[in-house]
């Protein structure tokens, strides 16, 4: 029984509350364990680094050094608390000074970093962990000619961990492929939504996720699949503001991959978040379990 | 025994008197020291005057022995021994110790440096006095060369060699020579065609009497030193009869298989199975691809063999070995492009019409797979428009740091070919033009006047995500025009990258194989960066064009000729000298446990069967002492390095902190610990 | 003692990246040519390490490039002399916060001290109070664009209502006293 320690991070408590439902249900079909990390912190986004370096260093700290006391590695479905929380542990593992001046703040709530567990992100953990042959057999209904658009997004990807392909990367794909549905090419597959930037420089963002729905829909996808509560949010609640600002008409569905996951291993669609998209996911009706 | 010695001090300007305290350790030499005769200071030893002052105290004041404290031995061992022997001393009896690399460059405290400049050159003195005559052996020069590589370095070498009258062996891995020069359409700056001013050279290393042209062939093996080494060369089976071929290429007509031609053509065109690279090829003779041959496969068709009116095709061709033997050996391998598929951002393979420099080439060339017209992969279309990036996987931490010198040039003449033969706009995207040599910026400028349009500014990536609708069906280069300041999507159909040059990749095992070493990128090691290009480490072995650094033709064919040159000075010479600092084995105390054998980084020392000890080959041996320090029974002696030296050095360098021979009391021992 | 240079203060403020070699730069432009922010940028990201090695202190807090940085890192992971580029951005925006000294109009450094407020507060992000950034923006068409999106998000149950609070919140509270800040929180 693989065991991870869950930490869904704020997104998911509600503005991607079906992200986090489905990758329980997911998780559990797999046999996986997911224990949200108890009493857990907002991992800073990326408006804490902007504030100061080490105090967001703290808050992911915290949250490790959490996981640490039940010695299972940490798990983040949300990009921007997987990178954070990635980063904080390599970084205060490779200077001890950093980590002790952390070490004296952590004290206060009785906690310690060590650095003896690893960050992982969900797509990684369904597809080396878990291994696409294990997927396969757990589907029930293949997402037959269903066309989706992978969308990695950036920070899962970026900055690089090892020596990784992180220019054209295929795990997404082969985790579609593996589940039945036809990944299209989508050429800006990596490239950024634009992230908190809708809210501070709203034009830079509604220009980054017009481009990204344009080419979507050009690969002649039906439907985009994320992995981050962010990029949900960003490409399809305001959909509606890039079609206004652009003259267009976008109404492509955006879900969770662990949506489609939950899609194909036969779990009904309530227990999996879907119906509560602004824009609907009817491509997806033909596979709901009756 | 006491001998007289001379010590002479050199400021080296003020690298080494900056520092170090000269005159203090002049005037200590000659008071302190034993059997020191003169003692002196003097702002360049190395200068004329230097050495005569030198030469002068041999012949006046009798000395026996000579110490010079200046700069590493690697820079003037050889003059200041070349004094001593011009005065009539025997060089060996020099000694240097090394004041500026090992003292004043590294010391920063100036009495340490001088108190250590001091210990060194006691550690000399007392050393000097137990150096022994000796004599540098004479070894033969085998007038014959062996040329590994027969791109245009390789040629010009073999073909000043011929000339000169000395016979040349030039192995060519593949089934022609040429390189990958013979690849290319035109040449810049003079936008000579390549093939044009290659083949006649090609042609005259073809029909030289003095040249062995073993093409088709790589070298397995090779033992020996400098003026004689001995070679193993594998001849490939090409399963043709080079004695009965006319090269009248019926069999390639007639032969029913095609398939794609990675090699010459790049993967953009066809060859048969059987053969040759291109129409000129020399030697002319086609080769069998055993992998794709029909007959090799289901022993069918033989259409070769059936149509071959000289029956010259002989499927039962074995490959066959040459052992030769050569004074020198020149090794002018080239280079390999990189691998763009390291670069995904720049699409090549998912986005089609994106294409390497090499892939270009062969679309300008007039015997290439489209005879010369640059169309899009479909075969048909001319493109348009055509963007060309600089620095692909050069001057890039990720790939090659270095700059890969010739992709500027290339990419103007890229530029010329596409105005000349299409009607479409061509863009250079580039973070620096390097145009630096004979005539090269003026085709910059000729560029400049032809219309070709640059953008100054690493292109970030080739997508085909187009965003309006005059992106549609393009390929988009996305670059930000650093002189503009604003990022550009520039919508073209067809792409070139400029790929670095790199090493090729066996370039380490082959190195390895002839005893030579490989910078970190991969290139051959040449002696010395700026003084001596095309020699190595090893004596013998020399290297010339690409595989030594990217470079352009012209410095290939200088770096070519000057290898040969340097052969052709050992080759007049006649004769090689050894320098005599090597070990010896004494015969009545070797016991033939033949530890040393596997221990020598040479392989000098070989085992006499019949007298049941080892012994060293002294034209092999390099006196680097690991024989000496691991033989057990203390058989093996250093020349120019016995214990006697090594424990004087010792003496001498220890002079404040042992009695005798020096000005400051022996330290007193610390108080010992109680455990 | 003298000044540090702005290229060092900005180096200072980079400790994870070891205070990227920014020296490094040979101007080439890929971080510019790869930058799907860079059309709203006053300066592009090429120009501002520019500016910062010439120590063009003033021209750059008062770029709004920084602030229209999206932190994709792609910047980063395709410089040649490997500068962290995307992480210079986030020094910017630090030492911009710390010194108040910004160009004017921007959302971002009020945006960035609410929600780092927030998360002081309760330990965990609240989006609704992101709203009250809009209000400092005179901008009425958004205002309303905003409030219908979060009107169906609501509908959808997707909004939070409550703010949530972490636990062991004083503990959190004096572990945030215990770091010295490398530059300053207000």
């Amino acid at each position: 029984m693989r065991q991870y320690a869950y930490f869904p991070g704020c997104s998911l408590e509600k503005i991607g509350l079906s992200y986090n439902i489905s990758t329980q249900e997911t998780a559990k079909k797999l046999g996986i364990e997911l224990k949200e990390l108890e009493d857990w912190n907002c991992c800073g986004a990326t408006a804490y680094a902007h504030v100061d370096e080490l105090l967001a260093y703290t808050l992911c700290a915290r949250n490790i050094a959490i996981a640490e006391r039940e010695n299972l590695d940490l798990v983040a479905p949300c990009s921007a608390c997987y990178k954070n929380t990635f980063f904080t542990n390599q970084y205060l593992k490779k200077d001890p000074d950093m980590a002790d001046h952390i070490n004296y703040a952590l004290e206060e709530d009785d906690l310690h970093f060590s650095g003896s567990i690893s960050i992982r992100n969900l797509l990684e953990v369904f597809t080396e962990d878990v291994g696409l042959e294990e997927i396969s057999d757990s589907v029930s209904q293949p997402l037959k000619d269903l066309r989706v658009a992978p969308y990695y997004g950036c920070q899962i990807l970026r900055p690089k961990k090892d020596g990784e392909e992180i220019e054209q990367p295929d795990f997404f794909e082969n985790l579609l492929s593996a589940v039945g549905a036809e990944p299209v090419d989508f050429a800006l597959k990596t490239r950024c939504c634009g992230g908190s930037l809708l809210i501070s420089s709203r034009e830079a963002a509604l220009s980054m996720i017009h481009n990204l729905l344009k080419n979507a829909e050009d690969s002649g996808a039906a439907v985009i699949a994320t992995a981050c509560p962010l990029c949900q949010l960003n490409l399809e609640c305001y959909q509606n503001q890039v079609n206004q600002e652009y003259g267009t008409n976008f109404s492509i569905p955006v879900v969770y991959f662990t949506q489609l996951l939950g899609l194909a291993f036969g779990i009904p669609n309530k227990r999996l978040g879907i119906g509560s998209e602004l824009i609907a996911a009817t491509p997806l009706a033909s596979f709901a379990k009756k | 025994m006491s001998e007289k010695v001379g010590v002479y001090i050199c400021h080296c300007g003020s690298n080494i008197a900056g520092v170090v305290d000269v005159e203090e350790v002049a005037k200590w030499a000659g008071e302190d020291l034993n059997n020191v005769t003169v003692s002196r200071e003097y702002k360049f030893m190395c200068s004329s005057l230097g050495q005569e002052l030198i030469e002068d105290d041999i012949k006046n004041e009798g000395l026996t022995r000579v110490v010079v404290g200046a700069c590493s031995p690697h820079l003037h061992e050889k003059t200041f021994r070349r004094a001593c022997s011009n005065a009539g001393m025997n060089p060996y009896l020099c000694q240097m110790a090394s004041l500026r690399e090992q003292v004043s460059w590294v010391v920063e405290d100036k009495e340490v440096a001088t108190q250590k400049a001091k210990a060194m050159i006691a550690g000399a003195v007392e050393r000097v006095q137990y150096h022994e005559e000796l004599e540098p052996t004479e070894v033969p020069v085998n007038p014959h060369t062996l040329v590994v590589g027969g791109g245009i370095a390789g040629i010009q070498a073999s073909l000043e060699l011929a000339d000169a009258g000395h016979p040349v062996y030039l192995v060519e891995r593949e089934p022609s020579i040429g390189g990958h020069m013979a690849q290319f359409d035109k040449t810049f700056p003079t936008l000579d065609c390549a093939a044009c001013i290659l083949t006649p050279k090609m042609s005259d290393v073809g029909a030289h009497p003095n040249i062995t042209l073993l093409s088709y062939s790589e070298v397995e093996e090779v033992t020996g030193f400098v003026g004689n080494f001995h070679a193993r060369i594998k001849k490939k089976a090409k399963y043709v009869d080079e004695e009965l071929c006319t090269g009248c290429g019926i069999c390639i007509e007639k032969c029913p298989k095609k398939i794609i031609d990675h090699v010459f053509e790049v993967g953009m065109g066809y060859r048969k199975s059987i053969d040759r690279p291109f129409p000129q090829a020399v030697p002319n003779y086609p080769v069998i691809d055993t992998a794709s041959c029909t007959y090799f496969d289901t022993g069918k068709c033989k259409a070769c063999e059936i149509f071959c009116p000289t029956e010259a095709i002989d499927f039962e061709q074995q490959d066959t070995y040459l052992d030769v033997d050569v004074g020198n050996i020149i090794l002018a391998t080239g280079y390999d492009l990189f691998d763009v598929n390291r670069m995904p951002q720049y699409g090549y393979g998912r986005l089609e019409n994106v294409f390497t420099s090499l892939e270009f080439e062969r679309l300008c060339n007039a015997s290439g797979p489209t005879d010369g017209k640059i169309v899009l992969r479909d075969g048909v279309t001319e493109p348009e428009s055509v963007v060309i990036v600089h620095c692909v996987g050069s001057r890039d931490e990720h790939h090659n740091s270095y700059c890969s010198s010739v992709c500027c040039m290339s990419a103007l003449k890229f530029g010329h070919l596409v105005i000349e033969k299409t009607d479409a706009k061509v863009y250079s995207c580039y973070i620096d033009m390097r145009t630096n040599q004979k005539g090269y910026e003026e085709f910059y400028n000729r560029l400049l006047e032809e219309g070709m349009q640059f953008v100054r500014g690493k292109v970030a990536e080739i997508t085909d995500a187009a965003r309006i609708p005059e992106e549609e069906n393009k390929l988009i280069v996305q670059v930000e025009d650093t002189l503009l300041g604003i990022q550009r999507r520039i919508p073209v159909d067809m792409v070139i990258l400029m790929s670095a040059l790199e090493p090729r990749s066996d370039a380490g095992e082959v190195g390895l194989q002839f005893g030579i070493s490989c910078s970190m990128e991969g290139w051959f090691t040449e002696r010395h960066p700026k003084l001596d290009p095309v020699a190595t480490m090893t004596d013998g072995i020399f290297i010339a064009g690409a595989a030594q650094g990217p470079k352009d033709i012209p410095a290939t064919v200088a770096q070519g000729a000057a290898a040969s040159a340097r052969v052709q000075g050992m080759i007049t010479t006649g004769v090689v000298e050894i320098e005599p600092v090597v070990a010896t084995i004494t015969e009545d105390m070797c016991s033939g446990c033949r530890i040393c054998n596997t221990l020598c980084p040479f392989n000098a020392i070989e085992y006499l069967e019949d007298k049941e000890v080892s012994y060293i080959n002294t034209a092999l041996c390099k006196g680097c002492g690991t024989c000496v320090a691991a033989c057990p029974a203390s058989a093996i002696t250093g020349a120019h390095y016995n214990n006697e030296q090594i424990f004087a050095e010792l003496r001498g360098l220890l002079f404040d902190v042992t009695s005798g021979n020096g000005a400051k009391a022996p330290k007193e021992a610390p108080e010992p610990v109680s455990v | 003692m003298t000044k540090p240079s702005f290229r060092e203060e900005v180096a200072n403020l980079l400790h994870a990246a070891k205070g990227s070699p920014l020296s490094a730069c040979i101007q080439c432009g890929t971080c510019s040519g790869t930058c799907p922010a860079v059309e709203f940028m006053d300066h592009t990201p090429r120009r501002m390490i520019g500016m910062i090695l010439a120590d063009y202190k003033d021209e750059v807090l008062a770029s709004n490039t920084f602030w229209y940085c999206a932190s994709c890192f792609h910047c980063t992971v395709r410089c040649p002399s490997e500068i962290d580029i995307a992480e210079t951005m986030y020094a910017l925006k630090r030492y911009s916060i710390w010194k108040h000294e910004y160009q004017e109009g921007l959302l971002g450094p009020n945006f960035s001290e609410t929600f780092v407020k927030t998360i002081f507060r309760s330990g965990r992000s609240y989006e609704p109070v992101m709203a009250t950034t809009y209000l400092f923006s005179a901008n009425v068409k958004e205002l309303i664009q905003e409030a219908s999106m979060a009107t169906n998000l609501m509908l959808k149950g997707r909004l939070p209502v409550l703010p949530p609070k972490i636990k062991r919140l004083e503990n959190f509270k004096r572990m945030i006293n215990r770091v010295i800040p490398l530059g300053g929180l207000s």
